[in-house]
């Protein structure tokens, strides 16, 4: 009775975390645990928020007070999040001179912001060397020998199915990091105050992975899925990945783990980068007290004893490594051997918009680019996302231009009225017929909240820049002369405005010209009434339109794989050479212009086959009587009347297209570096791998809408014009 | 010009999902269609006209059965290789055509000289009066016009056979009367083989070298329009033409004397077997007078319809109302009792229902100049 009173009246807390599997089931015995221990203290649930949008939720809800009251964490978010005011500082609410000496020293500092501590370390994730143990009897220490284990292999192979030393994705900058730490560099390098990309390391490390690439010894176009299924396979001996790989090992595969060996050129180890995985209390906690106490909890001995046999992670808290089951786990102990050689990724607010351009970089010389040419074009990528933000501005001239021209609009409207005598009528009318507009508001107010608000939003903020720590300033049209007059950098680059408005327009138009020939001769082909090939013809049009659009991309995508796609599969049974799809821009436009055709023809075909109908089969009779053959008929009498109907169903077929962000984004994904972007696509990356330049992004939506609404009312023009 | 012969022709429909097997919808249909005839196909709705019509034109295929033109069997030819023309009931113009273009096409099609294909559009054109429309979409027109540049685009391309698809019945009766007419004066000066589809009698009796009617896919009888009309092969041709219908008493014939069935009417049928039969006789072939006689049957006057020219007088005799035409000066009010004047030689009799041939076939009087097939 007594303790249900005391559990009615207890606090309820909540703590978040994207684990799964046995991290899960660790963090349920932790808290099991510490509900034991202290009975009459707080009562804490768990709550799984999805990995893909944990930081979104947390950057949403902790401002408004709705977080939780303790998450966790990687440390990559401690830099910027300190700065927004959500994370609270833990020098107060904890005696940090008692806790802190019981976890590794190498794990705090980069939990610390100005001083002060803003999270506890739980577990280091990073990178290891994995191997199969049939295929290589002792791990390798250094570089060469992976080359050494590389050459044996591949002499080794049966023919056909040639087998790799280490394989691992090659594109990936967090993997690639670990070489260039092996030869001496540091993406924030000391004495810069940003990340860098066009410095000697980069480039040996860059050349480094052209030498592995351009000898064969790494297949090209990894990914993580084929990674594991080489290592399963046993195509490949040797990989470099995280903890979340074990799950993903294959039950029968005899694997070891080794730390990350010494670049021989250098004598150095290609120390990876690391993730600290921490606690963090939330700014607006209301019992920030009880939060810190079961923070120390969850990086106290009992709870890292716990997550490290269940959940196999790899604690912060020194002890528990002493414990046997610890010890006698042969990955966490690669994982503890590495720890010695680890950087914690940078937590400097522009690491946001180094990834793509060192990934540009990389993929550039994985294709045979050079890698000074490679840094350079990235470099200057990366000086564009890191440009300074615009001036501030006044506001004065907007408010002015807004009234005068709120008060024009309200005038001449006035006028109107006025002219035609209507006003006390309308008025008159409108509050006799008042009951009507209560059937008219439900939809009037989803109407305006749903797209008139957001619209309005989304152009109100192309006038404004956001800064890093999260605050507004008007900025007026800088956004707009910025794109306009080609500041991102030269107006013929792949990333200026005008390039992308060129490759856009060149796509709609392919796309359009072949969704139309495909579909209408499609449909011309099975208009006459062969029942039998109805069925195949109504199956014909609803695949494509019954899967998702976006799964659909990701197949295509996989079929344009240089190694492993069925396309390069097809062409190798005819003969011909495997074509690298993503390598140039007119094979990845092509490789995007084919998804989105297969995707787009039913509708055409559909409309057609509708138009089709209504042309009087009187028509082609008479025509046959004055001696027309098939084709004649055709192209004199069934395509003259057929095209024009077909123009309204061309028009919104080519605003769908001009705005397919699915197909370009998940196909080719803007490859080779952004060439195949288009407008829509383009928005995108400036609103949220670049810096997060969500005015600069707005200006670009703004842009792309004013675009379509020339587009469709000249379209309209034309349509009235041929209809009479 | 050509001659059409038409051998045996018969045309199943496929079965509609559901009923059992295929049905006939023309049933060994045979005609021989002289060159430079016009020849009017009628009958009511459904009953195979149009799709004859359309036989003919290679539209249709044909189930079993021979079509010839000139002599030379088409039934395998494709449509644009017979060499005819059609007329069709909604003109089928090519919209997006101006009038001289809709003329030259089929010209055009078979890649006639340039200035032939002019030569021969103005000279359509001024035949049919539509030169000032050359430039003019056919939405641009009004039924008249179209059906004149549809007549246009058939007459320019000189076929050996002109086929037209009740091409009047889109327009008002005024038209129709003018246009009829016209086709009229177009053939006295074409000289053409025309096959006309109408289910107007007037229309078929008006323009028809010869006419053949037709019900539910038979040939019913093929003649002249007099024969048709003075000599109907049965009940349903008889009744098929004449406005109006003729009228037509089931009764008996004993010893020389028609008595119908259950009303007091009687007439002298000298040569004719006992048996029974149905009376028929035309409306004009009544007289009506109010003197009485002893063997004259008798009616009282139920309904007048004035004409202007003519009345037309509804005499009900028993339980049947006969039409009779009495010439306009005989004022007679309704309710009056007349006595009905027939002569023998201008009654038709035909078989009742029922009985050893055809429903309604013709026993007599006259004889038969045409076997009615």
């Amino acid at each position: 009775m007594i303790s249900a009173a005391a559990l009615v009246l207890a606090t309820k807390l909540v703590v978040w975390h994207a684990y799964s599997g046995g991290e899960e089931k660790a963090l349920a015995h932790v808290i099991e645990r510490y509900h034991a221990q202290k009975p009459d203290g707080a009562v804490w649930e768990a709550v799984n928020v999805p990995y893909g949008s944990f930081t979104d939720k947390l950057q949403a809800a902790i401002p408004r007070g709705h977080g939780p009251d303790v998450f966790i964490l990687a440390h990559d978010v401690v830099g910027q999040w300190a700065k927004l005011g959500l994370l609270e500082p833990l020098d107060g609410h904890l005696p940090l001179e008692q806790v802190l000496p019981t976890l590794w020293p190498e794990l705090v500092p980069p939990l610390r912001d100005d001083g002060r501590l803003l999270g506890l370390p739980l577990s280091w994730k990073t990178l290891v060397l994995f191997y199969r143990k049939d295929l290589v009897a002792v791990p390798p220490k250094t570089t060469d020998e992976i080359q050494q284990i590389g050459d044996r292999l591949k002499a080794e192979s049966p023919p056909g199915a040639r087998r790799y030393g280490l394989v691992y994705e090659a594109g990936n900058y967090f993997k690639h990091a670990a070489w260039l730490h092996g030869f001496g560099g540091q993406i924030v390098p000391p004495g810069s105050s940003v990340p860098q990309l066009d410095n000697p390391e980069q480039l040996a490390a860059l050349s480094f992975v052209k030498k592995m690439a351009a000898s064969g010894d790494l297949p090209e176009e990894m990914s993580a899925v084929l990674t594991t299924q080489f290592f399963n396979e046993g195509r490949a001996a040797l990989t470099i990945n995280g903890p979340w790989f074990v799950s993903e090992i294959a039950k029968d595969v005899p694997y070891g783990v080794a730390p990350m060996p010494v670049v021989s050129a250098t004598g150095q180890v290609a120390a990876p980068l690391t993730s600290i995985e921490a606690g963090f209390v939330s700014a607006r906690s209301s019992h920030k007290a009880l939060a810190a106490d079961f923070l120390r909890f969850l990086a106290g001995p009992e709870s890292a004893y716990l997550r490290a046999t269940i959940g196999r992670q790899s604690v912060s808290e020194k002890t528990t490594w002493d414990k046997l089951e610890v010890a006698a786990d042969p990955v966490l102990r690669a994982f503890f051997a590495q720890r010695q050689h680890m950087r914690p990724s940078p937590t400097h607010p522009a690491m946001r918009s180094f990834w793509e351009p060192g990934e540009q970089a990389l993929r550039q010389v994985l294709r045979g680019l050079e890698p000074k040419d490679a840094l350079h074009g990235a470099q200057k990528l990366l000086d564009q996302y890191l440009r300074p933000p615009p001036q501030t501005q006044s506001e004065r001239p907007l408010f002015f231009a807004l009234s005068v021209l709120g008060l024009a609009l309200c005038g001449v409207q006035y006028a109107r009225l006025r002219k035609r005598n209507v006003f006390s009528a309308t008025f008159a009318e409108a509050w006799k017929e008042r009951g009507s507009y209560g059937y008219v508001f439900p939809a009037l107010a989803a109407l305006l909240l749903l797209s008139l608000v957001p619209f309005a939003v989304g152009a109100g903020m192309s006038l404004f820049h956001r800064d890093l720590d999260g605050g507004w300033r008007y900025v007026g049209l800088t956004n707009f002369s910025d794109l306009l007059l080609c500041k991102t950098g030269g107006c013929f680059e792949p990333l200026s405005f005008y390039f992308t408005l060129l490759v856009t327009v060149l796509w709609t138009a392919m796309n359009v010209a072949l969704h139309l020939a495909l579909g209408l001769g499609l449909a011309l082909l099975l208009r006459s009434p062969w029942l039998a090939l109805r069925g195949v013809y109504r199956m014909l049009l609803i695949v494509p339109w019954a899967v998702p659009n976006y799964i659909t991309a990701l197949i295509w995508k996989g079929m344009f794989n240089r190694q492993f796609g069925a396309v390069n599969g097809m062409l190798a049974l005819l003969g011909f050479p495997p074509v690298s799809w993503f390598s140039h821009f007119s094979t990845a436009l092509a490789a995007n212009i084919a998804t989105n055709v297969w995707l787009g023809f039913p509708f055409m075909m559909v409309v057609a086959l509708g138009q089709l109908a209504q042309i009087p089969a009187e028509l082609e009779e008479a025509a046959m009587l004055d001696g027309a053959g098939l084709f004649q008929r055709l192209r004199h009498i069934v395509l003259p009347l057929l095209v024009p109907a077909m123009l309204p169903s061309v028009i919104l077929g080519a605003v769908w297209t001009f705005n397919m962000f699915n197909v370009v984004f998940l196909v080719s994904g803007g490859e080779p570096d952004g060439a195949t972007d288009i407008l829509v696509s383009q928005a995108y990356r400036w609103a949220f791998t670049r810096g997060h330049r969500y005015g600069f992004a707005a200006a670009y939506a703004v842009l792309i809408f004013a675009l379509l609404i020339v587009q469709s009312a000249a379209a309209r023009r034309l349509l009235a014009r041929r209809s009479d | 010009m050509a001659n059409v012969g038409i051998a045996r022709l018969c045309k199943d429909k496929p079965s509609v999902h559901g009923k059992g097997g295929p049905h006939r919808i023309l049933h060994d249909i045979s005609m021989d269609i002289a060159d430079g005839e016009f020849l009017v196909l009628v009958g009511p709705s459904g009953c195979g006209k149009t799709t004859l019509l359309r036989c003919v034109a290679g539209l249709e295929t044909l189930t079993s059965g021979q079509i010839s033109i000139d002599g030379q069997p088409v039934s395998d030819m494709p449509p644009q290789d017979r060499d005819i023309a059609m007329v069709f009931q909604s003109y089928a113009l090519y919209p997006h055509m101006t009038v001289r273009e809709n003329l030259s096409f089929g010209l055009k099609m078979r890649r006639t000289d340039p200035s032939e294909i002019t030569s021969r559009v103005d000279e359509a054109a001024h035949m049919l009066d539509i030169g000032h429309l050359f430039s003019r979409y056919p939405r641009e027109l009004s039924g008249g016009q179209r059906q004149r540049v549809a007549m246009g685009r058939a007459m320019v391309r000189r076929p050996k056979v002109f086929l037209f698809d009740e091409p009047l019945s889109n327009l008002d009766a005024a038209l129709r009367q003018q246009t009829r007419l016209e086709l009229l004066r177009l053939h006295k000066r074409l000289g053409a083989t025309m096959i006309y589809v109408t289910h107007d009698q007037i229309e078929a009796m008006t323009l028809a070298d010869r006419i053949a009617v037709l019900k539910q896919g038979k040939v019913e009888q093929i003649g002249t329009p007099a024969t048709l009309y003075g000599q109907p092969a049965n009940t349903f041709v008889a009744r098929f033409f004449g406005t109006p219908e003729m009228n037509l008493l089931p009764g008996r014939i004993e010893a020389g004397w028609f008595t119908a069935d259950g009303i007091p009417f009687r007439v002298c049928l000298p040569g004719f077997p006992d048996r029974p039969v149905c009376l028929g006789i035309r409306a004009e072939d009544v007289q009506v007078q109010q003197t009485a006689r002893e063997e004259l049957p008798q009616g009282r006057i139920e309904v007048i319809e004035h004409h202007g020219h003519e009345d037309l007088l509804h005499i009900r005799c028993g339980d049947k109302v006969l039409s009779v035409r009495s010439p306009a000066n005989k004022t007679w009010p309704p309710g009056t009792v007349v006595h009905l004047v027939v002569s023998p030689e201008r009654c038709h009799v035909f078989a009742q229902h029922g009985e050893t041939g055809a429903d309604g076939d013709r026993l007599g009087p006259y004889a038969q100049t045409e076997a009615p097939l």
